[in-house]
């Protein structure tokens, strides 16, 4: 086993390990010091992920080529009967009860999508892929599972799904110039979009624009966020000092708002660190990516590391009020099951990926 | 396995463009990092310093209200409330132990003390309400407590708590942690932004556990203004213990000249004391609960079957739209027959071939069947429509009961069916499905007797409303007032109201129930409560040029000859001595 263990993956271990260390300071300091519950969970989670991450690794690379279209199509099928008869947990329908376990086919549809574009851009010719016509279905891929999960409701799980898988169409070969248009008149379009929002989403937007509209109501939370970004400073408050998390001003600080801790008690050091880590790794899967000269392994690589920086930007961005609030974790530090699984699992394909390279199977 | 390499530069050459977005997008992330936390840092800083700066409200005082003659019946009263800063629980049991020498505390008090002291609130209210006793007790041992402390409070009063209820209303703490009073019901919801004023705040630093550590800075508060009515306060006392040995009754008192309330009761009534401050459980159990419901204001806030008041309405719609002339007979013979149903005058002998003003003051309804007939019903609904029925009168309380006033159009939303001949009969003596409120009644005569349409009731002195005229004919209005006029002096009402002054009035006994062929001339002290015709009376006096506009209501109180009439004549009285 140590021999087959491939040298490049040393990198990712380390760069996960000081991020993983972060995330369980992180946790206990925002659980108030406490290592009973949340930051108890946490690394239990983190060692559920690391199994999975480890047996992934075992796996038979191949097996996720020719399994894509039926992973979709079980995942989409799920995401179908979550929209019917999910269980309705903080006013969305995103999970299904499997009696031990709810879990939440939205999540698992980000990896799938990637899966299942992969493998149709696999068996493309490079001339087929500068026609317009052949990336129809890909679209339809994309579109279908982000209408279902916008349904939900959850935008921003929508939004990241429609990012990512964008992101794989281009780099596919999708014909720039329609490419350009397409993105154009999105925008142009945006304001069209405001008739399908909820009502809570219009409220979010709006506050997003305007915190001062309602500080004590919507706007609160972008509000305390700031003020504990801000009042971070360079170092910090130091570990376990900060007093908008202590102080109980903070909302949701163990999940989609962990950031806002982080940055509070490790100032711009400890918010420019984790960001740097994140683009590392973003850079490493990359890297990865571009190592390889089989297309599948290649897309589905670029399109892990792209899912992965979307959820960054999004929840940092969030965090510091740079967009509105939705409810997208930050990889790895957010307390939350199916968001460490998901990014546990892209980590055991790239490390597999890797290891089967050497061997001279993908 | 496919493998093209034209793709894969392709690839690499977009994977680039991708990581370059992935690196501005970075970039971005980091400058606006470096906004929050070293640029604009120190504006954080302070602010999350605020976050530990509470703001304590400084409650206004209320504005009073006060009646025309210059009685308050809404004040302030000044109360002593205790409180104690958070503390550790040992320095707080000590406190407490201390305490309980000199002032009682109860079950109740303990809990909520318990539950305020989990909140981590920076005081903790100890008691409410300190008797002169406790305080002057208190003020021994005050040195020897430490963080606890005697503060000054306005709690709302009503002095004269008896028949003021439903026009003054009551108020309730608002929700949140400002517990301004808010009023819930009668003036003190109308004109509740008037009186509520503005309040003051104290800024204190408290530490993490909440405890005050100093003030910051303070701001006054600014009292709301005070509010004069049109009620008479000594008239109002007056009606009120008149109509007291009712089980239920109201009445109310309207001045021609301007349209203001003189007096409004409603019986029962409510303290409102009770309901505005602490109030206990089993006090609200027994307000709610009541079968009488003392909480609703039986002047406007619910409508009856009028009965005869209403045909004062379909005589002048007849009179005005010239269908009949004053001298006109028609033959009461007991009984109207249609379709094989006798609709039955209450006097059953019939009171023979009889006009206008005999109808009217002798209430015969034989007539009024003929009348309503000729009318139709859209007729009439036209005319009690100008005269107040069926729209809200303009009084000031909110939610005013409108009534009901029947048309075709509305048999067929409601029912679904045509109207049918014999239910403009039974309009047309107010009974059927109308239903109008005492103060509608009072409105309609109000109206007539100002000659305006526009005449509206009012519930502030000296409001001057600029109504502007829609006159009625003067000649119609001057043959219903004498008609009113003889139903006092040889009537239905020349009983109790034959007096020198004059009084122009009519009477109703409007029925609950059909009445069976076996109590036909039953005395109504015999049926049970329940099911008594309501009795009303409204009138106006004097008679040359009427002033005052008084109705009475006695829930199922028999004949309005017997149980109204008569409290109206002594409230007239009242009135005329000034």
């Amino acid at each position: 086993m140590k021999r087959s263990f491939p040298n490049e993956s040393k990198i990712l271990l380390a760069l996960l390990f000081f991020l993983l260390l972060i995330s369980i300071l992180g946790q206990y300091s925002a659980s108030g010091g406490l290592w009973e519950g949340q930051a108890l969970r946490h690394i239990m989670r983190i060692f559920l992920g690391i199994a999975l991450a480890a047996y992934i690794f075992f796996t038979d690379f191949r097996f996720w080529n020719n399994y894509a279209y039926l992973l979709y199509a079980f995942v989409l099928v799920s995401l179908a009967i979550a929209n019917l008869a999910g269980i309705t947990k903080l006013g969305a329908q995103r999970w299904i009860d499997l009696y031990f376990f709810a879990f939440q086919p939205s999540e698992f549809m980000k990896l799938t999508i990637i899966f299942a574009l992969a493998r149709y851009y696999s068996m493309l010719s490079f001339i087929e892929t500068m026609e317009f016509k052949s990336h129809i279905f890909p679209i339809f891929f994309v579109l279908l599972p982000a209408l279902l999960i916008f349904k939900q409701p959850d935008l921003g799980t929508a939004a990241l799904i429609i990012c990512t898988g964008a992101g794989i169409i281009f780099l596919a070969g999708f014909p720039p110039k329609i490419f350009a248009a397409i993105i154009g008149s999105c925008l142009l379009l945006c304001p069209l979009g405001w008739f399908f929002l909820h009502d809570y989403q219009r409220n979010r937007i709006l506050t997003f624009v305007d915190p001062d509209r309602d500080s004590l109501g919507a706007g609160y939370h972008i509000l305390q966020s700031k003020i504990a970004v801000g009042s971070g400073r360079l170092w910090g408050r130091g570990f376990l000092q900060g007093t908008q998390s202590k102080l109980n001003f903070l909302p949701e600080k163990n999940t989609d708002f962990i950031f806002t801790t982080i940055a509070e008690e490790f100032g711009f050091a400890g918010s420019l660190t984790v960001l740097f880590l994140f683009i590392l790794i973003c850079y490493y899967f990359f890297w990865v990516a571009s190592i390889f000269r089989n297309k599948f392994t290649k897309l589905l690589c670029y399109g892990l590391g792209m899912l992965l920086f979307s959820h960054v930007f999004v929840n940092i961005a969030m965090a510091i009020g740079l967009l509105p609030v939705v409810g997208i974790p930050l990889p790895f530090l957010s307390y939350g099951g199916s968001s460490m699984i998901t990014f546990m699992i892209s980590c055991g394909l790239l490390m597999s990926s890797l290891k089967q390279k050497k061997s001279g199977i993908v | 396995m496919f493998d093209d390499n034209k793709s894969g530069n392709c690839i690499k050459f977009r994977a680039k463009i991708i990581f370059g977005i992935i690196l501005f997008l970075s970039a971005v992330l980091a400058f606006n990092l470096y906004r929050l936390q070293i640029g604009s840092a120190e504006k954080y800083v302070l602010l999350s310093n605020k976050n530990r700066i509470r703001l304590l409200p400084i409650l206004p005082r209320r504005g009073r209200i006060m009646t025309a003659d210059g009685k308050v019946i809404a004040g302030n009263m000044c109360k002593y409330k205790l409180v104690m800063e958070q503390c550790n629980e040992k320095k707080f049991n000590e406190n407490i132990d201390l305490l309980r020498q000199c002032i009682y505390l109860n079950d109740e008090d303990d809990f909520r003390i318990a539950r305020l002291r989990k909140k981590r609130t920076s005081f903790v209210v100890i008691k409410d309400d300190l008797s002169w006793e406790e305080y002057s007790k208190l003020s021994m041992i005050l040195f020897r407590l430490n963080g606890v402390s005697v503060e000054n409070i306005h709690a709302r009063h009503y002095p004269m708590p008896l028949g003021f209820g439903h026009v003054v209303g009551h108020i309730s703490k608002s929700g949140g942690s400002l517990q301004i009073p808010v009023g819930k019901t009668g003036v003190e919801a109308i004109f509740d932004d008037r009186l509520a004023g503005k309040a003051g705040n104290l800024q204190i630093e408290v530490n993490a556990v909440g405890k005050k550590v100093r003030i910051i800075d303070s701001q006054e508060p600014t009292a709301g203004n005070d509010i004069v009515i049109s009620i008479d306060s000594q008239l109002q006392k007056y009606i009120y213990d008149l109509l007291s040995v009712e089980k239920a009754a109201a009445a109310v008192v309207l001045d021609i000249s301007n349209g203001e309330v003189v007096a409004m009761v409603s019986i029962p009534d409510f303290d409102p004391n009770i309901i505005s401050n602490q109030m206990t459980q089993s006090q609200w159990q027994s307000i709610v609960n009541d079968p009488l419901f003392p909480l609703i204001n039986r002047v406007v806030g619910c409508s009856y079957p009028p009965g005869s008041i209403f045909k004062i309405v379909v005589a002048f719609a007849a009179l005005n739209e010239k269908i009949i002339s004053p001298m006109d007979k028609i033959f009461c013979s007991g009984g109207v027959k249609l379709d094989d149903h006798v609709f039955h005058c209450w006097n059953r002998w019939g009171h023979g071939n009889i006009n206008l003003c005999d109808a009217l003051r002798l209430s015969c309804d034989c007539y009024f069947f003929e009348v309503a007939k000729k009318l139709g019903i859209d007729v009439i609904v036209k005319y009690a429509k100008k005269l107040g029925f069926g729209t809200e009168t303009g009084i000031e309380f909110p939610n005013e009961n409108i009534g009901l006033l029947p048309s075709k159009k509305w048999k067929f939303l409601r029912y679904g069916t045509s109207w049918k001949p014999y239910e403009t009969m039974i309009t047309g003596i107010g009974q059927g499905a109308l239903l109008a409120t005492l103060l509608q009644s009072a409105v309609m005569l109000g109206k007539l007797c100002s000659g305006n349409y526009n005449f509206a009731p009012t519930l502030i002195k000296g409001r001057k409303k600029n109504i502007a005229m829609a006159p009625i004919d003067g000649k119609c209005i001057e043959i219903i007032k004498n008609a009113l006029y003889q139903v006092c002096i040889s009537g239905t009402a020349a009983g109790s109201c034959r007096t020198d002054y004059g009084i122009l009035g009519k009477t109703s006994s409007s029925q609950v129930r059909k009445i069976k062929p076996s109590e036909i001339g039953m005395d109504q002290k015999l049926l049970p409560w329940k099911l008594r015709d309501h009795a009303f009376f409204i009138g106006c006096a004097p008679f040359k040029t009427p002033r005052y506009v008084v109705a009475v209501f006695v829930e199922h109180g028999g004949g309005g000859s017997v149980a109204a009439a008569p409290v109206a004549r002594k409230i007239f009285d009242r009135i005329m001595e000034k």
